[in-house]
């Protein structure tokens, strides 16, 4: 009965220790690659087509899409016009937006520095005063997003919009406001 | 089913002995606190390294954390502002502005009679005398004192006129300009700022770290936290070569911990409070040491509405259209049923017993008075759907499904005592300007009550010091301000009551912090 039981055992030691290892190896070769795409992301140099140039690989726009190698924000305008169902705002990362814009990675975070977060300001430096921003989105229904009574500091503007990946709908952690993020 | 029982059980008891460990567990059976060899049950590993040092840790930035902050860093320490979320100002900063001050200017030029002796009557009664009475007794002595200084130190605007919150003898609220606790908040961020002082969010305090001695050496947190994952962020330790000040707030969107406290309130009844309102810093705290007091002694907030999320807007609207000059009536017998102008509890009390059907409405007239004191804020109850207009009573009966005779009939007894100046039928107190309700249109809300304010927590004394639970002494540097704390208001807290509450002691403990002696 013990030897029997450690049979047991043991083929369930070796059947998990397969499975870790399987996981461990998973988890290497993810880690290798993520390492790799970041190595590669956010590459100054990247144009509109050359998604290589940040994603490590080349299949990020849809099958069948028009080259847009050699095409900027208005290019890309003439098909995902704003308002339209083909629109842009919200369905890829700000950063993309940025970059189509011709603000390249130094024009915010300057050559030499560490690349971290923006401040409110830093993005007010180009957007306009805070007022300006709360003007421009006046009439948004049910409520103004940047006329948050909460007072500036609901303001950030990094609570709801992210550059390097998908924005977010702060208000949602407390209202039932629906707004598309750009 | 009995199995069942037999097995939560036994799963139970062993995480509790898994948790607390066994030995730890066989002294707490015998009593807390008790020599573990010669390390006390509270006492924590210190770190070998220190991250970082400051004289002043503070724990939350609502207004009390924030108001601790400023006077600890004005009398000379060195100060730190932590903030799990990631925005400042907690409930502190959604809250609604209104602030109580017995004996104010306002009041002497709208010729009301007040005193901070008729507010802590008022305090008490709705305490039901459960109140640490010299902690309330400071709340009301420093009511007006306490704006006055928001006023003339913090620079916050306010309108120019008192309203009434329910449980309150007279009118003596002010209401600052924008209707929002933020028009404090931002002025304390601000003078904070301008000493150097920003709060640090995305921080969770993790763990109070108090010594072998008793004294409370530092805390233990997880920077750059992302609420609510758990496990986020890095583990540092911070040495407050001085003091902690916990200033965590209340607990009422922990589901987990209040229904614990009072088992009614489940997940089916929603909060106002913010989504970081929850109690893990509260537990430490007990952990540690601190003594709980009525921690059960939940409030609901009468006022909510099932039509829009949290706090939102409708209570501006139930309480000065309605209860200071409407009704709020049973849709199923179209009667009043609670005095409009009574404490929180009574009247979400009365709701939940009604059956939770009932509606707060006011005529034209209470409308009009309510544009005017709320601006914006009615057109957005009414695009909202939260407030709904009636051409005629008829109408309104119809909407609700409620009968129209009784109703009829409740009106026109309100306007009989309206004219008489006594309200006969429910003794609610009767503004100088009341009028009868007799002006189509009509306009309506649902009520709903929700989870409002912790009246409990952690037991502190006048100099906001945390009491131990073994000996009944002040823990070595370790200060409590704001709803983190109990007994201030007792059975239930007043409208109004909790920002003078928080500004008064969380200054009293930023003071009493920059005065201690540093350990090391
Ligand atoms: C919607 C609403 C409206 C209100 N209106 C009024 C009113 O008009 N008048 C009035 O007198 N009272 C009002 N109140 C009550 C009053 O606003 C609160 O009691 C008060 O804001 C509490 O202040 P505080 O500083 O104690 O806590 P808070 O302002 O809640 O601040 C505590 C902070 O600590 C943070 N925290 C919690 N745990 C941790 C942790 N483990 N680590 C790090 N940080 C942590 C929280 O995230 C929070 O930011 C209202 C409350 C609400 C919810």
């Amino acid at each position: 009965m013990p030897q029997l039981c450690s049979l047991v055992r043991r083929r369930k030691f070796d059947a998990l220790r397969r499975r870790t290892m399987a996981l461990t190896l998973f988890l290497v070769v993810l880690l290798v690659c993520a390492m790799v795409a970041d190595s590669q992301s956010r590459d100054e140099q990247a144009r509109p087509g050359d998604c290589v140039a940040c994603h490590g690989r080349a299949d990020v726009l849809p099958k069948n899409h028009v080259p847009t190698a050699s095409m900027d924000a208005a290019d890309c305008r003439a098909c995902h016009a704003k308002g339209s169902p083909l629109t842009l705002v919200a369905k890829i990362p700000l950063g993309h937006l940025h970059q189509l814009h011709g603000i390249t990675c130094n024009q915010c975070h300057p050559q030499g520095t560490l690349a971290g977060p923006l401040t409110t300001e830093q993005c007010l430096a180009c957007h306009g005063s805070l007022e300006e921003v709360i003007a421009r989105t006046a009439t948004t229904r049910p409520h103004n997003p940047h006329g948050s009574p909460h007072g500036k500091t609901y303001l950030a503007c990094d609570l709801c919009h992210h550059q390097h990946t998908w924005s977010e709908n702060f208000c949602l952690l407390c209202h039932d406001f629906e707004y598309r993020v750009p | 089913m009995g199995s069942q029982k037999q097995k939560n059980k036994g799963v139970s008891r062993r995480d509790f002995m898994k948790a607390t460990g066994g030995m730890a567990a066989a002294a707490g059976m015998a009593g807390g606190g008790l020599l573990l060899g010669s390390k006390k049950a509270f006492a924590a590993e210190m770190p070998e390294k220190w991250d970082e040092t400051f004289d002043v840790i503070v724990v939350g930035s609502g207004f009390a954390g924030l108001a601790a902050a400023y006077e600890a860093k004005k009398a000379g320490a060195s100060v730190v502002v932590l903030e799990k979320m990631r925005t400042p100002g907690g409930n502190s900063i959604i809250n609604g502005g209104v602030v109580a001050a017995a004996g104010s200017p306002l009041q002497a030029k709208a010729g009301i009679q007040d005193s901070p002796e008729i507010l802590l009557q008022d305090m008490l009664a709705a305490g039901l005398h459960l109140n640490h009475l010299p902690l309330a007794r400071i709340v009301a002595q420093e009511s007006n004192n306490m704006v006055q200084w928001t006023i003339n130190e913090l620079g916050v605007k306010y309108k120019d006129g008192v309203t009434q919150e329910g449980g309150h003898a007279v009118p003596r609220m002010y209401s600052t300009y924008n209707q929002s606790g933020s028009a404090i908040v931002e002025q304390q961020l601000e003078k904070l700022a301008a000493l150097g002082v920003v709060p640090r969010t995305g921080i969770l305090l993790k763990r109070i770290l108090r010594d072998n001695d008793g004294r409370i050496k530092g805390v233990e947190v997880r920077e750059g936290y992302l609420f609510p994952k758990e496990g986020s962020g890095r583990q540092q330790f911070i040495k407050a070569r001085k003091a902690v000040v916990l200033a965590t707030g209340g607990f009422g969107n922990d589901v987990a911990f209040r229904s614990v406290q009072d088992p009614r309130l489940t997940q089916e009844l929603e909060s106002t409070n913010q989504p970081g309102a929850t109690a893990e810093a509260l537990r430490e705290a007990f952990r540690i040491g601190c003594t709980p007091v009525q921690l059960s002694w939940i409030q609901l907030g009468p006022w909510g509405s099932p039509d829009e999320r949290g706090m939102g807007l409708n209570p501006f609207f139930a309480q000065l259209c309605c209860a200071m000059y409407g009704l709020w009536v049973d849709t199923l017998t179209g009667k009043r049923f609670v005095n409009e102008l009574a404490d929180r509890k009574i009247r979400a009390d009365a709701i939940i017993r009604a059956g939770n059907k009932c509606i707060a409405f006011t005529d034209a007239k209470g409308y009009a008075l309510g544009q005017k004191a709320l601006g914006e804020i009615m057109n957005r109850l009414i695009d909202r759907g939260v407030v709904k207009r009636h051409e005629s009573l008829e109408a309104m009966a119809a909407a609700y499904d409620m009968p129209l005779a009784p109703l009829q009939e409740t009106i026109q007894r309100f306007n009989t005592s309206v004219a008489a100046g006594k309200d006969e039928e429910w003794g609610r107190y009767l503004q100088k300007d009341q009028f009868p309700l007799e002006t189509a249109p009509y306009y309506a809300s649902r009520l709903m009550p929700k989870v409002h304010h912790t009246m409990g927590g952690v037991r502190i004394n006048t100099d906001a010091q945390a009491l131990d639970v073994e000996t009944d002494a002040p823990i070595p540097g370790l200060y409590c301000a704001g709803e983190v704390t109990g007994a201030v208001h007792g059975a239930v807290r007043l409208g109004s009551c909790a920002v003078v509450d928080c500004l008064t002691f969380g200054r009293i403990a930023g003071r009493q912090a920059a005065a201690e002696k540093p350990w090391g």
